[in-house]
């Protein structure tokens, strides 16, 4: 009897530890089974560590990127990325995100005290971001005069502004180098062979053209395939493009917490705000009664809608990542295969930035990066060292060559001061992780728009994406405002989002008049505590002295 | 003298009991452990509706404050939004839905043999396997630009738009790929106690001259009334969950119709993940959520206790 008592009780004790244990996630590095492309180098490690190497000790850091399993698991193929983690005798533990899940993920992890020692996400500017730092989930870099290349890197001013009483939390992860970059992150690409065959001669430089050229492929269909206007690959970016009809300082990145703010009659209002919003509203409302913008693009999703471009369903595209996905997403994964005999370039143009209402040529404008890395308290002082030293080293001319030509005198040649690439075949290939380590740190993507940077591998979409930067950055001025007061941090502020991309679908899309629809959302806003916001922000800016 | 047959036997202490039948009570242990562990021990969390979330200290050394949350919770607009759609899709899914599989479920029972009720269930019973995510692609599909729906609209003249962005539409597009989902599934527990009334029953009625209207009224309708009132009170008690099925919404909606389709469990999601609000908060509204629902799977277990049916409790 005793016997089987015991018997069962064991049974249940082990079914649950077995259910205990089921539901448990180490992310702290406790796990010592790392990946097999992080333990395969691992072993040789040791072995090529010096006496006097300050990097003697192995180290493991446990990374939450997107597709982390994939991307670090390209590390044992890429003897590249080997000979930098090698350098820091560093190995590399995943921790898998997604670009559906990143955020969930992070903040459950950090409210159960299991961050990964480094962890990537767009926070800036949230509530959850600033109680990270007050309440010390986060590490704060250390003193960065020992690792040059990261402190050349925080002298941008959008990146500058980021300390907290002096101390920074994170590393954003740059995209530009300055603003007028950020014409590059909202493109709208049109079928210029389908506004030929529609009977226009001239490309849009104006709303008005760029509207009656939609209007005239649009209606000609010239496929026959009922082709829809204007469509986005996601909502987020529509703000990107509508505003820049005379209330350019409005776009943001569609995170709700970038907002500017511009004066007005007086005082401090958030730009997206401001009297200009309604004729940039009222023009986008008329472009869509008119049936110039795909009826479905508050349903719109990024593959779908590279599809509906690629295929002709869709006259004009309003895309992110700039020329990089132009190559990448419409060239590389879907044009090359349908249409073999045709130079894209000649078939799909990128908008310029059109003529305003102001006469101003405007784009949109962000912040220089887009989301950021940052460093769970519990990595101690010496783990700290060893990651800010990859940092600083993947910022380093030296590094940026590394992983993004590859070897010197293998893959690439120094000639008259260009560099000149020996390899023929794709890096991507040869290197399949360089791009990853590169971005752990920063996206840099302005250094695509080169001749002589293979990463936008279509050279005719090379030569027009420089083309395209020159012309911005001669062409275009970035419009006054305060960085400061984005970043500014009041009681009602902190809780403020500003998702703008949601009420331009709502204005575009009412049976009400513009100006009604556009009050009502105003009336929502005010009810979350928008004046008093307004209030707070004029209050503190005339205590700093910001004008 | 006491009547033998009303005097109550003694009473068992609960030790007695479970001793008697310790084999039955081991094997229900595993089950108890499991609830213990994951449901009743995580609502510890519940008190975090009455703190404020502090990363450092967890949730048990969060600070307290009261009742805060629920103040904030009265005057914000956008939760009364999502308070109001949550009832009205939950009570329009309740009235609309409910009977349709028990229509169903006489409809195949009286209408059709074995072989054809097999295949029309099996047919009616397929899309409750496939997920909401891949559902809504299908809808979103039917009712796009190049969809079947506006390809009808298009043949008698009217201009291509999207149902799905419609403030008008959506809630009845909500109740009608519901019942397409579920019907089928939920009508299968209905066809079981249709199955289970003793068939002498209905060859009797029929011989009595009974038509088939009088059939269902005074023998299926009996055969299956206590079988209802159950579900009834199963599907109150879960009408603020399941029925504002979060999946669904949140698959099936964008901006322009958050107005009429955002409901408790969507706002608390994109408040919480997307601009990112106060997990105290948010906690708050949960609670609020759960009360509610209890209060009404109490209701509904009265009210069929009133209608001389069982209840659950």
């Amino acid at each position: 009897m005793v016997k089987k008592l015991t018997a069962v009780a064991a049974g249940l004790a082990l079914s649950t530890a077995l259910l205990a244990g089921c539901g448990g996630n180490d992310n702290n590095g406790n796990n010592q089974a790392a990946s097999p492309a992080a333990s395969g180098f691992a072993a040789s490690q040791g072995a090529s560590a010096a006496a006097d190497n300050p990097y003697k000790d192995p180290m493991e850091i446990s990374v939450a990127f997107w597709d982390a399993d994939a991307e670090i698991a390209k590390i044992a193929k890429d003897p590249i990325a080997q000979e930098v983690l090698q350098k820091f005798n560093i190995t590399l533990k995943p921790v898998n995100t997604t670009w559906d899940d990143y955020a969930q993920k992070i903040q459950m992890w950090a409210a159960s005290d299991q961050l990964p020692d480094i962890f990537a996400i767009d926070a800036i500017g949230t509530q959850y971001q600033r109680k990270w730092v007050e309440q010390g989930v986060v590490k704060a870099l250390p003193d960065l005069a020992k690792y040059p290349n990261l402190a050349e890197y925080f002298e941008a001013p959008d990146i500058k502004g980021l300390s907290v009483d002096g101390k920074y939390y994170t590393v954003p992860r740059r995209m530009f180098p300055s603003v007028d970059w950020s014409a590059l992150d909202r493109v709208v690409l049109y079928r210029w062979d389908l506004a030929q065959k529609a009977g226009i001669t001239k490309e849009p430089e104006t709303w008005d053209e760029f509207e009656a050229m939609l209007e005239a492929i649009t209606k000609a269909d010239p496929e026959g395939k009922r082709i829809a206007g204007l469509t986005t690959t996601q909502n987020k970016l529509i703000g990107g493009l509508f505003w820049l009809y005379g209330n350019p300082v409005a776009t943001s990145d569609g995170s709700g917490s970038d907002f500017k703010w511009i004066e007005e009659d007086g005082k401090l209002v958030p730009a997206v705000f401001s009297k200009k919003a309604l004729p940039a509203l009222q023009n986008m409302r008329d472009m869509y009664d008119k049936g110039l913008i795909d009826p479905d693009i508050a349903l719109a999703k990024g593959s779908d809608s590279y599809d509906k471009f690629v295929s002709g369903k869709a006259a004009a595209l309003l895309s992110g990542g700039g020329f990089v996905n132009f190559n990448g997403e419409i060239y590389e994964k879907r044009w090359k295969t349908a249409y073999p005999d045709t130079d894209i370039t000649q078939s799909v143009k990128v908008l310029k930035p059109l003529v305003g209402p102001d006469g101003e040529r405007a784009h949109a404008v962000f912040k220089t990066y887009w989301s950021e890395s940052y460093f769970s308290s519990r990595v101690d002082d010496k783990k700290m060292d060893r990651i800010m030293a990859l940092y600083d080293y993947i910022l380093s001319p030296e590094g940026k060559d590394l992983l993004i030509y590859g070897k010197e005198g293998v893959d690439y040649k120094v000639e008259g001061g260009k560099k000149v690439m020996i390899e023929t075949a794709s890096l991507n290939e040869k290197y399949p992780a360089r791009n990853f380590l590169r971005q752990l740190v920063a996206y840099e993507t302005s250094d695509s728009y080169d001749m002589n940077n293979p990463l936008i591998a279509n050279e005719s979409i090379r030569k027009e994406a420089v083309d395209y930067i020159d012309w911005v950055l001669k062409n275009t001025k970035v419009p006054d405002y305060d960085i400061r007061l984005t970043y500014m941090s009041t009681p009602t502020k902190d809780k403020f989002s500003v998702l703008d991309q949601d009420d331009l679908l709502k204005v575009m899309l009412s049976k009400e008049p513009v100006e009604k629809a556009w009050n009502d959302i105003l009336k929502s806003y005010k009810a979350k505590g928008l004046d008093k916001m307004i209030e707070e922000v004029n209050a503190k800016a005339k205590e700093e002295g910001i004008q | 003298m006491a009547d033998p047959t009303t005097a109550r036997a003694p009473r068992r202490s609960l030790g007695k009991t479970i001793l008697q039948y310790k084999y039955f009570y081991l094997m229900v242990l595993p089950i108890l452990v499991w609830y213990a562990l994951f449901s009743y021990g995580p609502m510890y969390g519940v008190t975090l509706a009455f703190k404020t979330f502090n990363y450092g200290k967890g949730i048990l050394g969060s600070p307290w404050t009261g009742l805060d949350n629920f103040k904030t919770l009265l005057t914000d607009p956008e939760f009364r939004t999502a308070f109001f759609n949550t009832i009205v899709i939950s009570v329009m899914k309740l009235v609309i839905h409910f009977p349709m599989p028990i229509v169903l479920a006489i409809v195949l029972y009286e209408f059709s043999r074995n072989k054809a009720r097999r295949f029309f269930q099996t047919i009616l019973t397929f899309p409750h396997f496939i997920s909401w995510v891949v559902l809504a692609g299908i809808v979103m599909n039917i009712l796009s630009k190049d969809g079947i729906y506006n390809q009808i609209a298009m043949l008698f003249g009217a201009d291509p738009s999207s149902p799905l962005v419609d403030e008008r539409a959506f809630r009845p597009i909500l109740y009608i790929t519901h019942v397409w989902r579920e019907i089928g599934w939920d009508s299968i527990i209905y066809l079981a106690a249709l199955a289970g009334i003793n068939p002498e029953l209905f060859e009797a009625a029929e011989v009595d001259g009974a038509g088939r209207f009088r059939r269902l009224l005074s023998i299926a309708w009996p055969g299956i009334k206590s079988t209802v009132s159950v579900l009834l009170i199963l599907h109150v008690g879960q009408m603020l969950t399941q029925g504002a099925s979060f999946e669904q919404i949140f698959n099936l909606y964008s901006s322009p119709v958050y107005s009429v389709a955002d409901t408790i469990d969507t706002y608390i999601y994109r408040t919480s993940f997307t601009v990112g609000g106060d997990f105290g908060y948010m906690t708050a509204v949960g609670v609020v959520k759960s009360v509610i629902s209890l209060v009404l799977l109490w209701a509904a277990n009265t009210f069929a206790k009133r209608m001389g049916e069982q209840g659950l409790y």
